[in-house]
């Protein structure tokens, strides 16, 4: 964001002592600047997505004790990427879409019929797929955006519904209808690499080449959504937000500014929904559903909007409740019973009978918490709590 | 019961399916049977279990009994959307509050209707694990009829009260971010209690069977009386909407809540009320449209879609708006399930799609100031 | 040629017509207040030329050119900009953001293909951004949070964003309102400044007739709807209609 002081020849006219402040801070390149440069960013991208399958799957203790897998380790960074996109629309230009499935599943049958039809290498399929949710999210934008603020979120749950009937009814020649879309082909990676096979000599690592194909698309995905934000279409994009009247009377047209973040967080949903695709290899009709938009719509609020990364950590949270939590039989005290790493007390201390079952239910209770009182999502408390942290360290 | 058919076949024939009751037990007192178990689990559609041979068995003869029957099955279609969109459309008109947990009402008004009315059995979900293998009160219908609009008037104010207002100065997005995250919370709750299959909801035995129409032939009693009930309501609401001093804030305040306000009108009550009326209207629906269709946890944010879809179709605000958006959309699904059956469900986004791309504010809608 | 011209420009809501028949010209350069008892259509009519509502009938012309079925964006392109009765600013951005959007279309017109381009590379938009900051008086606070300032800098700040439109024309829909008498008197010089630096042409609606007097070459009193006066200051002062029309009317 650039807050940060501009130097002009006015302005050091004009503000001779708040530039003068300024200066002395700039020789010490504050944790700000550097946390917001775009390598920065990348750099930090990309490690993390290549320790998180370890940490997640195959880390000792750690892995053990979250219970993850390798495939859902992929699927969280698929989601990921849908959740971010999805997040560029309702975090930064204030657009709530209720019909992203229709991109997400769009792309991932368009990314399926392309595979069978046209090519099956792995990366057409995704330019693919993305390209089909690009033209299909200019479309429906275009009829959603007919009417302002409250309609769209209607408006996008109804075509997106469309798309989800188009699909299981009159185009299920094309679709499988009802049993969704059962002939993907996959091509190896550029001609030589096997999708489900391992790395070799870093499997222990990242695992698998859909991993790793995964892992590249998402860091080439936030560093698109990074440099989108800090372009003039981020600033628009939340002078939109804030106030769509006022952006439209400075002479701004904020309905195709409006259009253009629709365009742009379909086509990353359509990215997350070609890689499903290849991650999958079939394409289930309730990908299209409204219940996969109300998902993505859940994991962005649960991240936390106001930022770019909550959405991911909120899709690894949804996915994480949804895949392992659920699987949960009985919800125990931490460290009684048998099978724990550490175990204080033999005998389980058993809080609730048939847990698992909640699952969706304590998801949907927290998400409406995380509405009524933290608007900033789990990412903004820990925002909250890293300033607390430096606030105390300066002080001393 | 007609064979199990394929199941895509059955969703496209959703709306035009037709519960034949097999049993019609005693005055009042019915028991229902499980259905079918189904996960319940973003599997979207109703189950529907007539057969062909029944719907032959139930139409007379003739191009113009065809088309009446058409007419009349849309229009019954077409109240239930009428009675779920209405609150809607005033709740968004009035108070301008986008609340996506109205079909939770309709849930609501549909179980409780479920219970008031009959004894189920239970087999799946904490209820039956808690050990009510058997529960409803078995009252029949007509006591539901009477008793949900009180029950989800009253679920009504307090969704008002407790989750509407403290939201009226939230911004559109944390409004209907919120609802949602209520629909979720109610749906999943239903389905915890009373598990993901569906229940069939018999209609009552004094409606249960066909009556003889002219031209048309025997047609199923209970889509008259779904009309007729919906009738009555709709004029009941509009006339205390056009005719009375609540009805004068609601106009009003439809127009300009500030000026209301600056008359020296307290809106707060008249707020709670049509937050109350809208409610008790879906809790109707539900107990009315419960006979037609299986009974599960996703009904609600199944009829909430073409619910939208009537409110835009019709313009907001507008109780005649909804009853014509209504009609339109149930005509539109009667004529599709007839003529091409598998382009049914996706006609009535088209219709919607064209009135917006025609007639941005709906049919009946006023002119909206755009920014 | 007048810059700003509207013909028979009439809107009505429902039964109620709020501008009735309205021919205005405004020179360049010039400056006018339009003035009325509440509900004399006022605002109805700066949100009409600004295209903020549809005109029922009438024309409006700017440099000679109908802008009658203009978008407001494109208004504002053109060259016509405004303030807002309330402190309508970007609340969540900063001080500096809130200009620089303004500078923004200013600079760039109402939309571009450049969301690969970062913003770092756009010189012209955050000079334009702090010579208006610095106009208005609030460079040194181009780092705080907007909806943080004072009630009195927000409305300075809401003219900040008007003038980093780089407008010919400016619209002023009542400019003063809710400011203390210190902060009125501050806003009229700043108006009357940027009025000469930026060499604008003012079309003011205002209540607080000492506003009108200091900064308003012509005042133009609109009654119902309808222009029942206009003319010099003083003219106008000493006009029956006018005196009529404010006794009779709600308040002065």
């Amino acid at each position: 964001m650039s807050d940060e002081p501009t130097e002009t020849a006015d302005a050091t006219e004009e503000g001779g002592a708040v530039v003068e402040r300024e200066r002395t801070e700039r020789e010490f390149p504050s944790w700000e600047r550097v946390r917001e440069s775009e390598l920065f960013v990348i750099a930090i991208t990309t490690v993390a997505l290549a320790v998180f399958p370890w940490l997640f799957a195959r880390a000792p203790v750690i892995s053990g004790v979250l219970q993850g897998y390798q495939d859902l380790a992929t699927l969280i960074v698929i989601w990921g990427i849908f959740a971010m996109g999805f997040n560029l629309l309702l975090g930064y230009t204030g657009l709530l879409s209720f019909g992203h499935a229709a991109f997400w599943g769009g792309a991932a049958y368009a990314a399926g019929v392309f595979s069978t039809h046209v090519s099956s290498s792995p990366l057409l399929i995704i330019l693919a797929g993305t390209a089909f949710a690009a033209l299909l999210a200019w479309a429906l934008g275009f009829v959603a955006l007919r009417r302002g603020g409250i309609y769209f979120a209607i408006l996008t749950l109804a075509f997106g519904q469309m798309a989800y009937y188009m699909a299981l009814s009159p185009l299920s020649g094309i679709t499988g209808g009802e049993n969704g879309y059962t002939g993907v082909e996959l091509a190896p990676l550029l001609g030589s690499f096997f999708l489900q096979y391992p790395v070799p000599g870093l499997d222990w690592l990242v695992g698998t080449w859909t991993y790793v194909l995964v892992g590249v698309v998402a860091v080439v995905c936030v560093a698109a959504a990074n440099r989108i934000l800090h372009s003039p279409y981020g600033m628009v994009f939340r002078a939109i937000r804030e106030n769509d009247q006022r952006a439209e009377f400075v002479g701004l047209n904020v309905w195709r500014y409006k259009l253009m973040a629709f365009v742009i967080s379909g086509t990353l949903a359509g990215v997350a929904g070609s890689l499903f695709t290849i991650y999958s290899a079939y394409v289930p009709v309730q990908s299209l559903y409204w219940t996969t938009s109300g998902e993505v719509v859940i994991m962005a609020v649960l991240g936390g909007v106001g930022s770019l990364f909550g959405p991911i950590l909120g899709a690894g949270i949804y996915l994480y409740v949804e895949n392992v939590i659920s699987g949960v039989q009985q919800l125990t005290l931490p460290f009684t019973g048998p099978g724990e790493y550490v175990t204080l007390v033999q005998e389980p201390v058993v809080l609730l009978e048939g847990f698992g079952a909640y699952w969706h239910l304590i998801l949907g209770l927290v998400f409406v918490a995380v509405i009524v009182l933290f608007p900033r999502g789990i990412w903004g408390l820990f925002e909250d709590a890293a300033g607390a942290v430096r606030r105390l360290g300066s002080d001393h | 019961m007609g064979p199990r058919r394929d199941p895509v076949d059955d969703r496209t024939k959703l709306y035009a399916c037709e519960r034949i009751p097999n049993e019609h037990g005693g005055e009042g007192k019915f028991t229902s049977r499980i259905e079918s178990v189904r996960s319940g689990d973003g599997s979207p559609g109703r189950d529907c279990t007539d057969s062909e041979d029944d719907r032959k068995r139930l139409g007379g003869d003739g191009v113009l009994a065809e088309v009446l029957t058409v007419f009349i099955n849309g229009l019954q279609q077409g109240a239930i959307y009428v009675l779920v969109a209405i609150g809607l459309s005033i709740i968004l008109g009035t108070l301008k509050f986008v609340n996506f947990a109205h079909g939770a009402l309709y849930l609501v008004g549909t179980y409780v209707g479920l219970l008031v009315t009959l004894e189920i059995q239970l087999t799946d979900g904490k209820l039956a694990e808690w050990g009510f293998t058997s529960i409803g009160l078995g009252w029949g219908f007509l006591a539901a009829l009477v008793i949900v609009p009180i029950v989800v008037f009253a679920v009504g104010l307090l969704m008002e009260r407790f989750v509407a207002r403290p939201f009226y100065d939230r911004p559109d997005t944390d409004q209907i971010l919120l609802t949602f995250g209520l629909a979720i919370v109610v749906q999943e709750v239903f389905k915890i209690l009373f598990g993901g299959q569906s229940y069939n909801f018999a209609r009552p035995g004094w409606a249960s069977g066909p009556v003889d129409l002219p031209i048309i032939g025997a047609f199923p009693e209970w889509r008259l009386y779904v009309i007729g009930i919906t009738a009555v309501l709709v004029a009941g609401v509009y006339a205390l909407v056009e005719f009375t001093d609540f009805g004068l804030v609601v106009r009003a305040g439809t127009r300009d809540a500030e000026m209301v306000e600056l008359l020296g009108i307290k809106l707060s009550r008249p707020y709670l009320m049509v937050f109350g009326v809208g409610a008790a209207l879906a809790g109707v629906a539900g107990v009315v449209g419960g006979p037609l269709y299986a009974v599960n946890p996703n009904i609600g944010t199944e009829i909430l879609v073409p619910a939208f879809l009537v409110v835009v179709i019709g313009g907001v605000g507008s109780i005649t708006g909804a009853v014509l958006g209504g009609i339109l959309l149930g005509e539109t699904l009667a004529i599709l399930v007839a003529v091409a059956p598998q382009w049914s469900q996706v006609g009535i986004y088209v219709l919607a799609a064209v009135v917006l791309l025609a007639r941005p504010q709906g049919l009946l809608g006023s002119e909206e100031v755009t920014p | 040629m007048a810059l700003l011209e509207t013909h028979g420009l009439t809107k009505s809501f429902g039964g109620l017509v709020a501008v009735d028949d309205v021919d205005l010209e405004i020179e360049r350069g010039e400056s006018v207040a339009v003035i009325g008892p509440n509900g004399a259509g006022k605002s109805t009519f700066i949100n009409l030329v600004t295209r903020m509502l549809d005109a029922t009938a009438g024309d409006i012309e700017f440099k000679g050119e109908s802008i009658a079925s203009d978008d407001p964006h494109e208004v504002v392109q053109k060259g016509v900009s405004r303030s807002f009765q309330t402190a309508s600013i970007f609340p969540e951005l900063s001080v500096e953001e809130n200009a620089q959007i303004a500078a923004l279309a200013a600079e760039h017109g109402s939309f571009r293909f450049n969301f690969l381009r970062h913003r770092d590379n756009y010189g012209g938009v955050e000079r334009l951004a702090s010579r208006t900051l610095d106009a208005v008086d609030l460079l040194d606070q181009r780092g705080v949070t907007a909806e943080d300032l004072p009630y009195g800098d927000k409305r300075r700040l809401e003219l900040g964003i008007a003038l980093a439109s780089d407008p010919d024309l400016l619209l002023m829909d009542e400019p003063t309102a809710g400011m203390s008498p210190e902060e009125t008197a501050d806003t009229v010089d700043l108006v009357e400044r940027v009025k000469a630096e930026m060499g604008l042409t003012i079309l003011l609606v205002e209540h607080d007739m000492e506003v009108v007097f200091d900064v308003a070459d012509r005042i133009v009193v609109l009654h119902r709807g309808a222009v029942i006066a206009e003319g010099s200051p003083e003219a106008v002062q000493g006009d029956p209609d006018v005196q009529e029309a404010y006794l009779g009317g709600v308040e002065a």
